[in-house]
């Protein structure tokens, strides 16, 4: 019975040693497999007795090293693997849209108490345009503070386009039924499109409802219909009674397109054609 | 272990996570770590020089950096990219940590640079993590501990934490595990129980 260890492989008492630098251990730990069945735990003395180390702090030393350098090489293909960066974008971007919630609401707040009287009911202004008033007109760190607001949500707009093409580039499929953006944001809720990819339908459809569906799975309140893909036009503008059926078909066709765009990487008309005719019938009544 | 006034500490070089520091000992947060809450709920076991250790779920080295002030070796397996680009930086730094870039559930895979082991500890977020330790347990040493920081949110959201602790203790004890002691980490963290138990299994091992 051989046993492959990573110094070299034994076999009834007798050593093959492996003889190479740091990087070719590394290269061989991703080869090298034990069956836990008949497993037997390495005596670092079989090492010694091969000649790959003279004591036990040479063993350690180089074994150490090894496993040091085959990390290293897993954490750089893991971040190469391009729905890293999507994912990190992702982030930035829904982190972005609180901050600037945040900082306009106490803007308003604060503009309010330095001219009393003022009130926004009647007046139907978007907040970008109030925002930039208040950083001509009020002065010092508030107007400040306003021109900020406004340059966040300039790199706001401007990621949010750049995360839309990336996502058209790597997940065509689903971008297609559910445009860039939100396609992304379901990706990153999954953790990644590899994990996107072997999620079921009814998973998809309430992917970012966690409050709703732990909630329903406790409490017994009414499911969640929808998550993430509500923000998507055919889901909210969809008549109230059918949403849920049109989030189920989506989904449905989501679960497929992610596995589309995970295993072969490019956009499949005919799919397509097919589950938007769908996924458009859902929406219409029977 | 060390303790100075009650306070717990490990001799080491400090500075790695920005710990506090008591007449030079680097003072090892009951809060932050659930090993150490372990020892500051008096159930924790003597770590020694001549110990080998097998950290499951290793994270950003944190624990990992004070258990290394202890023992001999500590083999630490992590299998996420970004916590694990943290703990390299501490084993770079540290010499008798091994740093195992690794899923804890397979460990046919880092079977090859391991030996056994006197202690293993794991704390991963995992909903199998008994099976997890069972299938460890193969690196245990006869009459070896075994320290489960059963995360029982991670088992299962909706089950009473109380019914998880007892089924798993139940599920280690039918596998051979003796258990010898369990304890809720309260008021440090909520709904994480210790699971400690000793391998009795001997004469499997030469």
């Amino acid at each position: 019975m051989m046993q492959s260890y990573w110094f070299g492989d034994l076999k009834d008492g007798s050593c093959r040693p492996f003889t190479g630098n740091a990087a070719a251990i590394a290269d061989r730990l991703s080869a090298i497999r034990i069956g836990s069945e008949n497993y037997v735990p390495l005596d670092w003395r079989s090492a010694v007795d091969c000649g790959i180390c003279r004591d036990r702090s040479e063993y350690l030393q180089k074994l150490r090293n090894a496993c040091i350098l085959f990390a290293e090489r897993r954490i750089e293909e893991e971040f190469k693997k391009n729905d890293v960066v999507l994912l990190q974008m992702v982030r930035t971007l829904d982190e972005m849209d609180t901050v600037i919630n945040l900082l306009t609401g106490r803007v308003f707040d604060w503009y309010q108490v330095t001219g009393p009287g003022f009130s926004r009911k009647y007046r139907r202004i978007p907040p970008q345009t109030f925002i930039k008033t208040i950083s001509s007109g009020s002065g010092g760190s508030l107007s400040q503070i306003a021109a900020d607001i406004g340059r966040i949500s300039r790199t706001r707009t401007s990621l949010a386009r750049e995360v839309s093409d990336i996502a058209g580039e790597i997940m065509p499929n689903c971008s297609a039924l559910i445009g860039g953006l939100v396609a992304a944001r379901l990706m990153y809720h999954a953790g990644g499109l590899s994990h996107l990819a072997r999620l079921p339908g009814s998973a998809i459809q309430v992917l970012g409802a966690r409050t709703a569906l732990f909630s329903h799975l406790r409490e017994k309140t009414p499911s969640p219909k929808h998550g993430i893909i509500f923000q998507h036009r055919r889901i909210h503008n969809a008549p109230v009674e059918r949403r849920g059926k049109v989030a189920r078909v989506l989904a449905a066709k989501l679960a497929i397109a992610a596995r589309l765009d995970y295993y072969r990487g490019i956009p499949v008309p005919e799919f397509l054609e097919a589950a938007q005719k769908r996924i458009d019938a859902a929406g219409t009544a029977p | 272990m060390i303790w100075i006034n009650g306070v717990l500490v490990s001799h080491g070089k400090g500075g790695v996570y920005g710990e506090r520091i008591l007449t030079g000992e680097r003072v090892w947060d009951p809060y932050r770590s659930k090993l150490s809450a372990l020892y500051y709920k008096g159930s924790g076991i003597e770590l020694s020089k001549e110990m080998r250790v097998l950290y499951l779920g290793a994270a950003h080295g944190t624990t990992v950096s004070h258990v290394s002030d202890y023992v001999e070796v500590i083999y630490a397996v992590e299998s996420a990219p970004h916590p694990m680009l943290d703990l390299l930086e501490v084993a770079r730094r540290r010499e008798n940590i091994v740093p195992i870039m690794a899923d804890a559930a397979r460990p046919e895979i880092y079977a090859p640079v391991l030996e056994s082991v006197d202690l293993i500890y794991q704390d991963v977020a995992q909903p199998d993590q008994v099976t997890i330790a069972l299938r460890n347990s193969i690196f245990l040493k006869p009459g070896g501990t075994l320290i489960l920081m059963l995360k029982t949110r991670s088992v299962d959201v909706r089950q009473d934490p109380e019914k998880v602790l007892s089924d798993a203790k139940s599920a280690l004890a039918a596998a051979g595990m003796v258990i010898t002691g369990y304890i809720w980490l309260e008021p440090y963290h909520r709904d994480h129980a210790a699971v400690i138990c000793v391998n009795e299994i001997t004469g499997q091992h030469p």
